[in-house]
Formats: structure tokens, sequence, C-alpha cells
């Protein structure tokens, strides 16, 4: 069918003055051929391929390092309100320089406990199930992660019923469990009909330790030394004793001027002594969070709060407190 | 005595030449004339029955109860009511007598006085009847207004109105009841005697009347049942092992030869053959409840030559601590049954036999034998690490225990391979170890136990490593040839368990009939 055509409205053959101060490029629709007109450098020859090749693994490189920030950017900002990166348990491969309290050994385990006489050395805590030791749990996955750590839960005689969480409060059994002689150290927990706490680790040179707190201390010293300045580590005994005497066993009047003070100091420091996270936070941590919900503390006390458990530490205590 | 009172003697008395005997005459006589018997149910007041006489009562009172003394509370005040029991002691105070009648463990006081329903004869003869002798007496119950302190039901006391003695016993026992009960130490402060313990076993029927033995024995028959029960219910089959059999089966040595027809036999050291026979059979889980024979000429605190073995034998599927666990189960179960159940009995030993009550872990402490061996050599001992454990030390061993965990039971587990039998499992890791395991309560071995061999080849080459004669042991080895699975277990002794448990320092206390090197009867 013929079809109206229409006359065409310009003709092609109109004469346009190019600005010759503007850069030019090539056509990138048209072939590229080893005999092209182009200007660029990139199409003559073999020898400038390496440095396009280098170029391009430069910029690979790059984009590598910028996808792995960004990576690290979006874990980090989970802890943004942790000021302390040393024990961050979500920091990548990118700080690669190991904190004081990485993996020691057995040289330090003799060193702390005496000479190793072939046997596992296994430390003994009978508590009461009327009041669960959380801040004994909690240092006992500190020392799952530095040693072999066999643990054990019994209920002794004097005591007819234990909830079934209070008997799994320490993780899962090991797979090797049934040879003793594969871990550096025993962690038995007794449930006893007992007033107070107690721990029995070498029968002919030590007498039991009596109370929460010291065994904290003990424990905590297989786990990292205390801060060598004697000013700050009596900070961290002294805070670890007001957070057992005063706020799990005072009464209500104690218990606010406790967390008042832990207010205070806590608006000064993102941690209760010194830059890092410390026994005396661990026990403080435990300590508030049994006498109360999060939500009734002063601000900084619930801004230290939610830090500590970013640490991921605390989980074994979780759900012994609901 | 008047003439006139020796009236005809009654048919229905017993012949006996007792001064009692006399009044019993004259008394049954008067009151209890044959006419008064047969008709109105026998209104005797008093005396002495025969055997025949027992008998002639019932049909005469077919609603007569016997109510028992534990039964005798506040609330059946003021009810005439007849028991029967023993004469624990008695006492005649003038116009009264004071009698405790005791039942088993309990007793209560009784008392005759004379007035309307009794006669001044009446009190002399209760007053003369023999210790230990069984009556039967119809009483009025009574509330009291101060506690009796020296019986068990406390709030009454019993007015008697009638009181029959069925058995007589001799007048001279050869030991007194509450010599037998007193602890050890008092005897000696007060003047006053305490019983040998081969007196003791002498006159067994005696010595098991009193609340002591009846505490520990029924304690010993809770153990039994709880460990019958507890395994039952996990799901093993009780089976009975044949206790004269043709060879030794744990060593030469120590076993009783029997003449059987023409040739002899021997009984059987331990029903282990027969046990693991029956793993081979299928039977998957078993234990069984018998008498064990051993003869060791020990005169020791802890051996018999005859006592029950509990023996339990299981297969198991992946690790020989399936069977170790299953064992400690058990006894945990047993402990925890005991502690429940039988605090009653275990107050009543310990007033005679003082003693810490009995802690465990559950579940069970395991140890290593190397640590056993590191903690003894803290502690001083010096032993080798292939030595076996000689009883002071085991005893040590205890205490150290004890010290560090608070716990009277615990398994050792992984012995030295170079002393246990041909028949043990080596440790697949380290060939100086085995799979096996020994279980103390208060520092004394109560099993020994073991994963065992259940290949035949490898059997072989144990026992002739040990130096054994295998024609003696073909039969054994035979068992194995025809498919086992891999099992093993282990077996206790029940005297010796309740010893431990209850805390006493002998076990011939705690079986009934003990048999030693130096003992054949009762």
């Amino acid at each position: 069918m013929p079809m109206y055509q229409v006359k065409p409205v310009f003709g092609d053959d109109i004469k346009t003055d190019l600005p010759t101060c503007m850069y030019k490029l090539p056509n990138i629709h048209a072939q590229r051929s080893a005999s092209g007109c182009s200007e660029h450098a990139l199409q003559n020859g073999t020898e400038v391929d390496p440095a396009f090749r280098d170029l391009e693994v430069r910029q690979d490189k790059i984009m590598r390092r910028l996808y792995e920030l960004k990576a690290a950017v979006d874990g980090l900002a989970k802890t943004v309100t942790t000021p302390d990166a040393d024990l961050d348990q979500t920091v990548t491969s990118l700080s690669q320089s190991p904190t004081a309290t990485s993996f020691r050994g057995t040289a330090d385990l003799d060193s702390l406990l005496g000479k190793d006489l072939g046997a596992l050395r296994d430390i003994v805590i009978n508590a009461n199930p009327a009041r669960p030791p959380l801040t004994l749990l909690v240092l006992h996955a500190m020392l799952c992660q530095r040693y072999r750590v066999l643990s054990s839960v019994h209920v002794h005689s004097s005591v007819s019923g234990v909830p079934a969480q209070l008997l799994a409060c320490l993780g899962p059994r090991h797979a090797d469990s049934y040879v003793r002689q594969r871990f550096q150290l025993g962690f038995t927990l007794i449930w006893k009909d007992v007033s107070k706490l107690q721990m029995k680790f070498s029968i002919q040179n030590m007498c039991p330790i009596e109370g929460e707190a010291n065994v904290a201390r003990f424990l905590f010293r297989l786990v990292a030394p205390y801060p060598s300045d004697p000013a700050l580590a009596t900070l961290v005994d002294s805070w670890v004793d007001t957070a057992f005497f005063q706020l799990a066993e005072g009464s209500a009047k104690e218990r606010s001027a406790v967390l008042r003070a832990l207010n205070g100091a806590l608006g000064r420091d993102p941690w209760l002594a010194g830059p890092e996270l410390s026994l005396a936070d661990i026990a403080c941590y435990c300590c508030v969070l049994q006498t109360g919900p999060a939500a009734s503390c002063p601000a900084n006390v619930q801004r230290w709060l939610k830090a500590c458990e970013n640490l991921g530490h605390f989980g074994p205590a979780n759900p012994l407190l609901q | 005595m008047p003439q006139s009172d020796m009236a005809k003697p009654s048919p229905f008395v017993i012949r006996r030449r007792e001064w009692g005997d006399f009044y019993a005459v004259f008394h049954i006589y008067d009151f209890c004339s044959p006419r008064n018997m047969s008709v109105c149910g026998g209104k005797g007041v008093y005396g002495l029955l025969s055997c025949i006489e027992r008998c002639s009562f019932l049909p005469c009172e077919p609603d007569r109860v016997l109510v028992r003394v534990q039964k005798l509370t506040p609330e059946k005040a003021d009810q005439l009511i007849w028991v029967r029991a023993r004469i624990h002691t008695s006492r005649a105070k003038g116009k009264q007598c004071f009698l405790v009648l005791r039942q088993q463990q309990f007793n209560v006081q009784a008392l005759v006085a004379v007035g309307e329903r009794a006669s001044k004869q009446m009190v002399k003869f209760a007053a003369n009847i023999n210790k230990e002798s069984i009556v039967d007496v119809e009483a009025m119950v009574r509330k009291v207004e101060q506690k009796i302190e020296s019986c068990t039901q406390q709030d009454v006391e019993l007015h008697i109105e009638r009181i029959f003695v069925i058995s007589q016993a001799e007048p001279r026992l050869p030991l007194q009841l509450e010599d037998c009960v007193r602890p050890d130490g008092e005897g000696d402060e007060d003047g006053r005697a305490t019983v040998n313990q081969d007196t003791r076993l002498d006159n067994r029927v005696i010595d098991l009347r009193t609340t002591t033995s009846q505490a520990i024995f029924r304690l010993q028959s809770g153990v039994c049942q709880l460990f019958r029960d507890t395994l039952t219910n996990k799901g093993f089959v009780e089976i009975q092992t044949p206790k004269i059999i043709s060879a030794a089966s744990e060593g030469g040595a120590n076993v009783f030869t029997v003449s059987y027809f023409k040739t002899s036999a021997y009984l059987a050291q331990s029903p282990q053959l027969y046990k693991q026979m029956c793993i081979c059979a299928d039977f998957d889980k078993v234990f069984c409840v018998g008498p064990v024979f051993r003869a060791e000429d020990s005169n020791t605190h802890r051996h018999l030559t005859e006592f029950v073995g509990l023996d339990i034998e299981l297969a198991f599927n992946y690790h020989y601590h399936e069977v170790i666990e299953s064992i400690t189960d058990t006894m945990v179960q047993i402990f925890k049954g005991l502690r429940d159940k039988c605090q009653t009995e275990i107050q009543t030993v310990g007033k005679q036999y003082p003693s810490e009550p009995f802690k465990f872990l559950e579940p069970t402490l395991r140890l290593e034998y190397t640590e056993g061996v590191a903690m003894l050599r803290e502690a001083g001992v010096d032993m080798g690490d292939e030595e076996d454990l000689s009883t002071p030390n085991e005893k040590l061993l205890g205490r150290l225990v004890k010290e560090k965990y608070d716990t009277d039971f615990y398994v050792l587990d992984k012995y030295p391979l170079a002393v246990r039998p041909f028949y043990t499992m080596p440790d697949p890791n380290d060939k100086k170890y085995s799979n096996s395991y020994d279980m103390f309560m208060r520092g004394e071995e109560i099993l020994s136990g073991a994963q065992r061999i259940h290949d035949a080849q490898l059997l072989t080459e144990r026992a002739i490593h040990h130096n054994i004669d295998l024609e003696k042991i073909k039969s054994y080895i035979d068992s194995f040839r025809y498919g086992a699975p891999p099992h093993g277990g282990g077996g206790i002794g029940l005297e010796r368990v309740c010893m431990l448990y209850l805390g006493l320092h002998n076990v011939r206390q705690v079986s009934m009939f003990p048999r030693d090197p130096k003992r054949l009867t009762p």
C-alpha cells in the first residue's frame, strides 16, 4: 500500500561548527581495531596493557578493601556504643593485633595453680541452688575460651531436686568428656545445701575459699591478670565487694545508693575501672540484674548494661535471670 | 497353801513346776471352770495356756481382733482392745505391776493394778511372767498426761484386765536385750554390760529381736527391693544362675569343693560366666540376686565366706561408659530410696551405732586412676603408675575425695591392665590401662567391674598372657565364638553395701546368720 511520504525536514548535509576547545572522545560504538584511529593510548599496542592490567589490579584491590571496610563498619555499627574494641567479638580480621588477654596455654596454668601432677586440675564449687552464682557462670564461659575445660554439674544428696536449667547451666557436655586427661582444667559445680558458696581446689595446699566474690577473683586471675596499677586494682576490688555485699545482699536503701554511685561512675568513664572490661563490671552486671530489671536503673547504668550485653560474655547468665 | 485351795487341777494347765503355776491352777479353776470356758468364751482372767487352748479361744470369740502396738495412739483412748506382744520388762511395786510390752520396734507401757478387775494374785502372776514370753492381753487404752519417754508409744498406756501367756520363755536368757542395744562406749562408763559379738551371733534368735537388728534387716530388705525395682524399670531381666559349677570362675584358690556323685564340683564364686552367656544369648540386660561362695581364709571385718551378690551385666552401644552410667544410676536410685523411705530405720541404727549420714552426688563422680594416683602422691604416698591400690591407700583416697567433693560414693575408672583379670578389655588408646572400674563407698571397695572381652581370639591371647590353662576355660571362650555383643558389668555385695551405707564396722552385723572361716552355725 503506498504510504504517505514525508519530505525531509532538514537536509543531512548541513555543516556544524564543532568547538575546538572540547576534548574529543572516540566513538564508543565503533569497532575496536588494532589500526583504529583512536587517540587513546590504551589502544596502542601491547606495551600499555601491563600498565592497564596493573591499574585494574590496583582498582580491584581497592574495591575489595572498600568492601571489607564496609562490612567492618556495619559490624561496628552494632557496637557503636561500646568504647572498648579489645574484647569485641564482632570485629573482623582487620584488627590483627592480639590483645593482652588472648590464649595463654598451659604454661600459665602451671605458674598460677602449681605444678601439674599428671592429673586433671579440678576446681570444685559448692553452690546453693536457691542462689545461683551468675558471675561464676560468666567466668566459666571466659575460661572455656582460653583453656580446654571439662565442666560437669552434680546434685548433692543434701538437696532433693534442682530445676533443669540449673543442671544445664554450664552448657552441653563436651564430646571428649569420657577422657578426663585430655583437658587442662576441670570445673565441677555441685548444687548443695550450703549457707555460703564454697570452692575447693587443692586439699593439701589450699583451704576452701568461701564467698562468691572471692571465688570470682580466683577464677578471673586464670582468665586475665589484675591491673598492675595498685590504685586501679583496689578500685576493681572495691566494686566487686560493693556488688556482692551491698547490691546482692543489702536492703533497698543500700541498693539504690549503689545504683546512684554506679550511675555517677559510669557518667565519667565507659567502664567501672579503667579503659577495659574488668571483674568489677562482670560482678556489678550480674548483681544489678539480679536485684531488678534493667529498665528500673538510671540512664548511665542502662547504657553500660547494654554495652556489657553487646560483648557477648553474659550469655550463660541470661537464662537464669528470667 | 491351805489344803482346800489345792483343788483338782484344771486339765487346761501346762504342767510346769513354777510358783506362779500354783496360783494359776487355783485361779483358772476358780474363774474358768470347764463349764464357763466352753459356754461364754472363757471368762478366765489370766493364766498360762497350752497349745490346744490357744486355738480354743477362737471359736468362742470369733470377732477378737489383735491390735498392733504401733497403732496404740490417743485415738484409741478408752477402747477395750486385745494385744499380743512380748514381755520386755516387768516390775512389781506393791499393789501394781508395770510391764513393758514389745512388738518388733514398738513398745508400750502396761499396768496391772489391784482393783475390781484384778486380784493381788493376778498382779503377782503378771510380775512373775518370764521376760520374752509372748502374752495376749485385753486392756483398756488410757491417755497419759506425762509422756512415757522410755517407750515408742509415748502418749498412751494399757490398763490390763486379762492376761494370758501364749508361749513362755525360759527364765534365764543367755543375753539381755537392753545390753544388746546399748551403744559400745556407754556400757563401760556406767558399769553396765554390752554384749560381745560372738555371744550375739551364737544366740542370733534373741539378738535379732532388738530394735537395731530389726531396723538393719528391714533396710537390707529395702536395698534388695530397690535394686530389683530400679533395674526392672530400666528394662533388665532377672536371671537365676547355677551355683554348682564344674570349673572355678575367678581363680583356682578360693573355691569350695563339693562331692558330686562320683566326681566333685565347685560352689560358684560369682555368676560372671553365666551372666556373660546370657548376654551372648541376646538378653541384652540382666541382673541376678543370689549367694556367692568364696573360700577365702580372711578373718577381717568385711569378709564372709558366703554372702548375697547383686550382679549386673549389660550390652552397650558405643562406649563402656554407658555401663558405668547405668550401674551408678542404679546405686544412686537405691541411695535416694533409702534416704527418702527408710529414715526411721537409719535413725534407729544410729542410736546404737552413731555415724555420719551417707552422702552422694548425682550424677556420680567419676575419677580416673591417674587422678587418684596424683591425689595420693600429693598426700605423700609413694606409688608407681601401674601399681594396684592397697586397702589403706583406698581408704586414704576415699577420705581425700570426701574432703574435696563431699561424697561417700565415687567411681575410679581406667585401672592399669596389669592388675585386672584376663577377661578385662584393654584400653584402645593406651595399652597400659584397661576399660575397668571400681566403685567405692566410704573408702571401701564395693564393686569391681569392667568391659569384658567379647572376641574369642583376643580372649585366648589374654588368657595365654596370664598363663591360664586354656582347657579349663574352653567352654567360657566357646560362648563368644558365635557373635557376642560388646558388654560389661559388675557385682556388689548386699551385706557390704548395707554395712557401708549405715557406717557400721563389721559385716557380720548385717548378715543374718553369717558364715566365715570360724563360724558355721546357727
